[in-house]
């Protein structure tokens, strides 16, 4: 591991920590399902891996905006899908996407 | 601390085990690497990065190495790009720092995910004129004359959301390339390519494309 000098960085938040944030800051999500997937569910990667299923459309325009704001201090990289698409691509099961409420029960 | 350079100075701890980071004053950082140039470089939380960003980036950090857009929805415009690249200063993403400080070559390293595939297409016979407009966007004209506006498309499968977030940021596209070369386009992104008035293609397709016009 690394080095940081002078211990200047400061914890950063855990994958349950930000399931439970981003669960609580967008009530959108509730339209949708919501998981976490790639390197920050086992520590910090560049950024913070989150996949959205649902519908396009408003419901998906509000829930950008939620997330834009809660996101703006911190690197979050989301992929939308619709629900076909997750079926077509079978994302959730070949990335290993973990549920939010999952993570936030945790 | 500004939270893109604490998130900075954790990734680099936590995946670069032989670097040392420090953090020098506001947003820029300190990278020393065993046998390879110390690296000066600034995190930036910019949603997009203008050359005017960039010259002020510079005139604060005169030093600067390597310009970092640690967002993953950063967007860099041509302009910055030429700025940056004529000053000798690296830019990209997260993961373009880390394999910089590894390279030893943060000054000339650029964009990670575009990088490659810019460089092929510069590589093309049949385009007789390129115009970088964005990271990931540009327009080549042909030696047939004919003009051709093109996206690059990062996703592994491109959705169809991607492809009209894509077009809603930048504007109408004649060519979605998907540059990944793993994954496929989703059936959705496709026809909402199509519905948009754009192709959603591989490298292959696009190949193609410009042997034939």
């Amino acid at each position: 591991m690394g080095r940081v000098k002078d211990a200047a960085a400061e914890p950063l938040m855990t994958a349950r920590e930000i399931a439970k944030y981003l669960l609580t800051s967008c009530k959108c999500l509730r339209e949708f399902k919501s998981y976490m997937f790639g390197s920050s569910l086992f520590g910090v990667g560049s950024d913070i891996d989150i996949l959205i299923v649902g519908p396009s459309g408003e419901p998906l325009s509000r829930l950008k905006e939620e997330l834009r704001f809660a996101g703006k201090e911190l690197p979050l990289d989301v992929l939308y899908m619709l629900p076909e698409e997750a079926k077509e691509t079978g994302f959730v099961t070949s990335a290993g996407c973990i549920p939010l409420s999952q993570l936030a029960r945790k | 601390m500004n939270w893109q350079v604490n998130y900075a100075l954790k990734y680099l701890m936590d995946n670069h085990k032989d670097a040392t980071a420090q953090h020098v004053r506001g947003d820029a950082i300190r990278i020393m690497m065993p046998h390879k140039p110390n690296v000066m470089a600034v995190i930036s939380d910019a949603y997009t990065i203008s050359a005017e960003l960039a010259m002020q980036y510079h005139v604060n950090f005169p030093d600067m190495d390597f310009l970092c857009g640690y967002r993953k929805e950063c967007v860099w415009e041509g302009g910055a790009i030429r700025y940056l690249e004529g000053n000798t200063i690296g830019w990209g993403s997260a993961g373009t720092l880390g394999s910089a400080i590894y390279n030893g070559d943060a000054r000339s390293a650029a964009h990670k995910d575009y990088c490659f595939s810019y460089r092929l297409i510069r590589q093309i016979r049949s385009i007789k004129n390129l115009d970088r407009e964005f990271d990931r966007i540009f327009t080549m004209t042909l030696t047939s004359g004919c003009t051709v506006r093109v996206g690059m498309i990062m996703e592994y499968e491109p959705t169809a959301d991607a492809i009209r977030t894509f077009w809603d940021r930048f504007g109408p596209i004649d060519i979605a390339w998907n540059i990944n070369p793993n994954g496929n386009p989703t059936q959705n992104a496709i026809e909402a390519g199509a519905d948009l008035g754009c192709e959603v293609m591989k490298w292959d397709e696009l190949k193609m494309l410009l042997r034939n016009r």
